[in-house]
């Protein structure tokens, strides 16, 4: 009906003293108010700003208006300013007049407030036969923004006013930027999978005179990764681009990073990447929690909340069962790239109960849908890797146990050091039933001509990845130790196949350790013997 | 039921009788009568205001739907119809469905008439339409729609076959149709089909069919200086020439009271120019010359001379060669400048205040002058001159509201403002006093403008009139009342004869100031008309509305030359160059734009035939202040333009 409610006809009644106002005739008045208060608004106040030659309506035009009509003026709003109105805090459409209440004391002692500057007439050319002149009473010629963002500046120059101005800031591109920029979006966007790109990337990364270019590069990023969550192969160029740039050491990326690390957290976090069953979303997973952990260990100190938020994000997500089980993969992947203590802190306490809700995905005839089982393996074998991980580090603590490992012995040995791999794997599928199991066997097979590799596709068969994806989740971390990791399989090939069978034993002998054993023995039970390729030969093998 | 126990009384009493066959008979007839019962709920639905949401809805879907030649001209008729239906459901009193069905079809009007829909959508009720003018005006007057044959007959044809009789009686009742045989007419000559509010159209073609001598005054001093040219290639000393003239005249008139004689003398003089003319630069000899209709001041000699003088160094302006610009840049004004003017030589400048002040400053004693010199060294003097010149101005005190427009003299000794509080002040800038108090008006006066030779003036007010003064009386000569609602903005022609007006109900009009009597209406805005300016030759009127939209008018055809949307809001002020051939304007969007008349102007000479071809003022330049709206154009004598704007802080 009317704009105006009838309660605001009863609330002004009762303002001026009519306390018995009948509904009937609130309700007749409403009308009758809108249509005077747009009358004066409307026609009348506008009336005046147009004569005040104006754009905008002042509370002054209001006044005229009233005047005009014969009307009493309302007092109390003399400015010559517009009235600034706020929001009010959780409402859409409320706003008020900041209305502060003022100590008349503090009013009468503060000192008189400078005079208004007086109002002058200056004059200059606007044009000299057409030609604007390049002077700084005119707007500037190249200015693209909008006339009324060129804030007159020089008055306050010539006169010394104190005029307040924000000059705008103009960011100039010279002409080999932008199409280097428009070269590197396009080979993204388009043709991510060619040498060209590679050889961009490289720029990217090396390249010391791009940095006008990275505030437009993380926009496209944030941009481009929002719109094409459908697409994986550009996601993957957009995160390999973010690599670049982080890796670049000319660009000053920190100010970005705000603009960068939504991007990053959605390719890790997000419920579908890519819009095929192929695509291989995982690897992209791992990519980016790999670049979100660099970025936290770059730049944590000087955004001190920045990992704290990543790990929020990232452990609500892990513990939401109600998100999807590629969230899940995501998030530990994620928190596993942040470092072992991230893993001991928030993922362990956690492990537990979160076996037991993973567990019916996991087997065949609870989850009819091979897709989900798939994904539930996954998941388990992203667990798997991250506490195996945290395993390692707490278990290379011990550094009376640590004996430096016997290079020769796999050297003059590889072939049984494979057919050692061959068997584990063989008995790990018998226990655990992982889909991939051809594939990582076939992964090993095909690189017998580097122990380390190998191992590291060991890790990877045993934790359900693929040989790539965990190369590049697990060979990073474990660089430094990967000499004794690849030393396990010799020293276990001297233990001989008693290995699988002690590991209760072994899990027992640890309790010695309270922390690490404690640790490796309630992880063994929750994942089986899987977990004790992350255990360190040397100390195996002392045991053993 | 009293009905039907007559009905069985009959019936009993005729099978008593044993009229077998009459009863039949009015049996049969009863039920005849039956199907006309029926169709009482239809009819109740007729009565509903469901009907008028109905019947538009059905008609606007028909409309969109039709033939794309044909489209256009019915989609025009949605518009009339809405807002007739809502005003028809408001008469009614269904208030909920009038303001349901107004925001139901809002959306599809908003980009045409959105002002119109904000001012009609307070509408509430019935005594609201009358009280409101555009309602009222909407309610009185019949919108003119122009629409070929096929057209009409279609529409017709629908609104009989679908029954929706409501809509037909609106069509009817409201709108009067043009029908015109042949093909329809094309999308872009829609100019007058915009305007459908306004006096009744007939009067308007009424109106528009008088005829207006629109030519330049006899023996003006143009007219003599070229004379004076002329003469001098004949190798004859043209100071001689014109002094001896000037005592002559001075001799014979001596005084406004010896018109005849003057007259005659000046017939005298036409006949001679008319051989005279020659000169195919200057656009001012073509036009045809008329008398005075009022009794001019006569021009002080050495004001003529300096004039004349002014004349022969003027820069000659066309699209090639385009004017300097020298800008008067109010600072500090605190949102408070309401209006400014300028003088003709341009060392004056007059800003109008919202506190009722009137501030003069003397640019001349600022700089060494604002006007003359293009180099670059005058200009620095000129700026360092600012710092002491701030105390320059004088301020004029009198008014009691906002002042919302000021005007110079065209020999800037005297000065004029308009102000809220409905009086009109004649001020003098060496006596720096008040020297009349202008009452007669009853509201706000909007504008007021000196006549091009001085000693009268035109205003225009709130009170929808506009009124001729002279300086030495303090009552209104005439009195111009026919506009609708507010007279915004007021006009001289070059001759003096006619003023023009833009109003608040977008139209502009053309007065005679002899008679008083409206000449011209010229109907095309869409909104309030702001600025109006007239060519020098007397023949082209420019206006400028709200929306930032310029028409260029034939004063004698009253037809749109060349409407264009030139701005993006408000044109507050238009000026034609000194001899026609370039209009400046100035907008709120604090650009400066340039446009070609001469072209367009010829160009429309040449396309009359096709009225189709409606084409566009050429814009020849475009020139962005820094956030200074252009409130004041002028092009000096020298044809130099002269603006001026308050720097607003956003």
């Amino acid at each position: 009906m009317s704009i105006v409610p009838k309660e605001t006809i009863e609330v002004v009644a009762q303002s001026i003293g009519i306390s018995n106002l009948s509904p009937e005739v609130s309700l007749a008045l409403a009308p009758d108010v809108e249509y005077r208060l747009r009358e004066i608004m409307q026609v009348e106040a506008i009336k005046c700003m147009r004569h005040s030659k104006r754009t905008v309506l002042t509370a002054e035009d209001v006044d005229s208006a009233l005047s005009l009509r014969n009307v009493e003026p309302i007092y109390g709003f003399a400015s010559t300013d517009p009235l600034r109105f706020k929001k009010a805090v959780g409402h859409k459409d409320l706003f008020y007049l900041d209305d502060r209440d003022l100590d008349f004391k503090e009013v009468i002692d503060s000192p008189l407030p400078k005079a208004p500057l007086e109002t002058a007439v200056v004059a200059h050319w606007l044009a000299i036969e057409g030609v604007q002149p390049a002077i700084p009473e005119n707007s500037p010629v190249e200015a693209i923004v909008s006339p009324s963002e060129n804030k007159k500046s020089e008055n306050t120059k010539e006169d010394g006013l104190l005029v307040d101005l924000k000059l705008p800031v103009k960011h100039v591109l010279s002409r080999e930027l932008q199409l280097y920029f428009d070269k590197i979006t396009e080979l993204t966007v388009t043709r991510p999978e060619s040498n060209l790109f590679k050889e961009a990337l490289v720029s990217l990364a090396m390249d010391s005179g791009i940095h006008p270019l990275v505030p437009y590069f993380s926009y496209f990023i944030a941009d481009e990764v929002a719109r094409s969550l459908n697409d994986l192969p550009i996601l993957f160029a957009l995160m390999r681009v973010v690599r670049s740039l982080l890796q670049n050491p000319h660009i000053h990326i920190e100010p970005y990073l705000h603009q960068l690390m939504p991007s990053i957290i959605t390719c890790v976090v997000a419920k579908r990447l890519g819009s095929r069953i192929a695509d291989n979303h995982w690897e992209l997973r791992d990519f980016s929690a790999n670049l979100a952990a660099s970025v936290c260990r770059r730049y944590g100190h000087v955004y001190h909340n920045l990992q704290s938020r990543l790990t929020k994000t990232l452990i609500n997500a892990f513990l939401d069962p109600s998100k999807a089980l590629t969230q899940h993969y995501g998030a530990i992947q994620g928190l596993a790239a942040l470092g072992p203590s991230v893993i001991r802190l928030l993922v362990l306490p956690n492990l537990e109960p979160y076996l037991q809700l993973l567990e019916p995905e996991m087997q065949l005839e609870k989850q009819k849908n091979e897709m989900k089982r798939k994904e539930a393996w996954r998941v388990y074998g992203a667990l798997q890797c991250a506490t195996g991980k945290c395993l390692y580090e707490r278990l290379k603590m011990m550094p009376t146990l640590l004996s430096p490992p016997k290079h020769g012995v796999w050297r003059i040995n590889p072939r049984i050091a494979i057919s050692r791999i061959k068997r584990k794997l063989s008995t790990n599928n018998s226990s655990q039933q992982p889909p991939f199991k051809k594939m990582a066997v076939d992964g090993p097979a095909g690189t017998i001509q580097a122990i380390a590799t190998t191992t590291a596709n060991l890790q990877g068969a045993e934790d359900g990845f693929s040989p790539q994806s965990s190369g590049a989740g697990t060979a990073q971390s474990s660089a430094p130790g990967q000499v004794s990791i690849d030393s396990i399989g010799s020293r276990r090939e001297k233990g001989g196949s008693g290995a699988p069978k002690g590991s209760v034993v072994l899990a027992q002998a640890w309790k010695e350790d309270l922390d690490a054993g404690n640790l490796l023995s309630s992880l063994f039970q929750l994942f089986g013997e899987g977990i004790l390729s992350f255990t360190q030969s040397p100390e195996k093998s002392f045991f053993l | 039921m009293e009905e039907e126990e007559l009905q069985k009384a009959v019936l009993t009493y005729l099978r008593k009788k044993g009229f077998t066959k009459t009863e039949l008979a009015l049996q049969e007839e009863q039920q005849n009568r039956l199907p006309s019962h029926s169709d009482l709920p239809l009819s109740r639905l007729e009565n509903s205001p469901g009907r008028y949401k109905n019947g538009y809805s059905k008609l606007r879907s028909w409309a969109h739907c039709s033939l794309d030649l044909y489209k256009h001209e019915l989609l025009r008729v949605l518009y009339p119809v809405y807002i007739h239906c809502f005003m028809d459901l408001v008469a009614e009193g269904h208030m909920q469905d009038a303001r349901e069905f107004f925001q139901n079809f809002r959306e599809d009007h908003e980009l045409m008439h959105l002002r119109d829909l904000q001012k009609l959508e307070g509408i509430l009720s019935p005594s609201h339409l009358e009280e409101m003018e555009l309602a009222r005006s909407l309610r009185q007057n019949k919108v003119r729609i122009k629409i070929c044959e096929y057209s009409y007959d279609l529409l017709l044809q629908y609104l009989q076959k679908t029954q929706s009789f409501s809509i037909l009686g609106i069509v009817n009742e409201r709108i009067n149709f043009e029908v015109s045989p042949g093909q329809p007419i094309s999308i872009s000559d829609d100019a007058e089909v915009v305007a459908l509010v306004g006096s009744s159209h007939d009067l308007a073609k009424h109106i528009n069919q008088k005829e207006v001598r629109w030519g330049l005054l006899e023996d003006s001093v143009e007219e003599r200086l070229e004379k004076g040219n002329s003469d001098s290639e004949k190798a004859e000393d043209e100071n001689k020439e014109i002094e001896p003239e000037e005592n002559k005249k001075r001799s014979a008139g001596g005084g406004k009271q010896t018109a005849p004689s003057k007259k005659s003398k000046k017939d005298k003089l036409v006949a001679a120019t008319g051989k005279n003319v020659r000169s195919e630069t200057s656009t001012v000899a073509v036009a045809p010359r008329v008398k005075p209709e009022l009794t001019l001041p006569v021009m002080p000699m050495e004001v003529e001379k300096m004039i004349i003088n002014d004349l022969r160094n003027r820069v000659q302006l066309s699209s090639m060669a385009l004017p300097s610009v020298c800008f008067y840049t109010f600072i500090n004004s605190h949102n408070g400048l309401n209006c400014s003017a300028i003088s003709q030589d341009g060392s004056f400048v007059v800003g109008g205040f919202s506190d009722s002040s009137l501030k003069v400053w003397d640019m001349s004693k600022i700089g060494q002058s604002a006007t003359l010199g293009e180099d670059q060294s005058t200009f620095n003097e000129h700026l360092v001159g600012t710092e002491e010149g701030k105390s320059s101005c004088t301020v004029f005190h009198g008014h009691s509201g906002p002042i919302y427009s000021a005007t110079f003299s065209p020999l800037g000794d005297f000065l004029l403002s308009s102000s809220s509080d409905s009086t009109i002040r004649l001020w003098s800038p060496k006596l720096n006093a008040n020297l009349v108090c202008y009452k007669g008006h009853n509201y706000p006066v909007w504008d007021v403008q000196f006549s091009p030779f001085g000693h009268y003036f035109a205003s225009s007010s709130h009170d929808r009139t506009a009124r001729i003064w002279s300086m030495d009386r303090i009552q209104p000569l005439r009195i111009m009342a026919g506009h609708l609602s507010d007279v915004d903005c007021v006009q001289w022609h070059a001759n003096c004869n006619y003023i023009a007006t833009g109003s608040s109900d977008k139209t502009v009009r053309l007065w005679d100031v002899q008679t008083g009597e409206c000449a011209r209406i010229f109907i095309g805005h869409r909104s309030t008309i702001l600025s109006l300016a007239m060519s020098p030759d007397g023949r082209f009127m420019a206006s400028g509305d709200e929306d930032g939209a310029i028409m260029i008018w034939d004063l004698s055809s009253s037809r749109c030359i060349s409407p264009l949307m030139g701005h993006n809001s408000c044109v507050w002020s238009l000026a034609f160059s000194r001899e026609g051939s370039l209009l400046a304007s100035g907008s709120a969007d604090c650009t400066l734009k340039l446009w070609d008349v001469t072209s367009s102007v010829k160009g429309q000479k040449i396309e009359e035939s096709k009225t189709s071809t409606t084409n566009r003022l050429r814009l020849l330049r475009a020139l962005p202040t820094k956030s200074t709206p252009v409130y004041t154009l002028q092009f000096s004598r020298r044809n130099l333009l002269l603006a001026a704007g308050a720097l607003s802080k956003c």
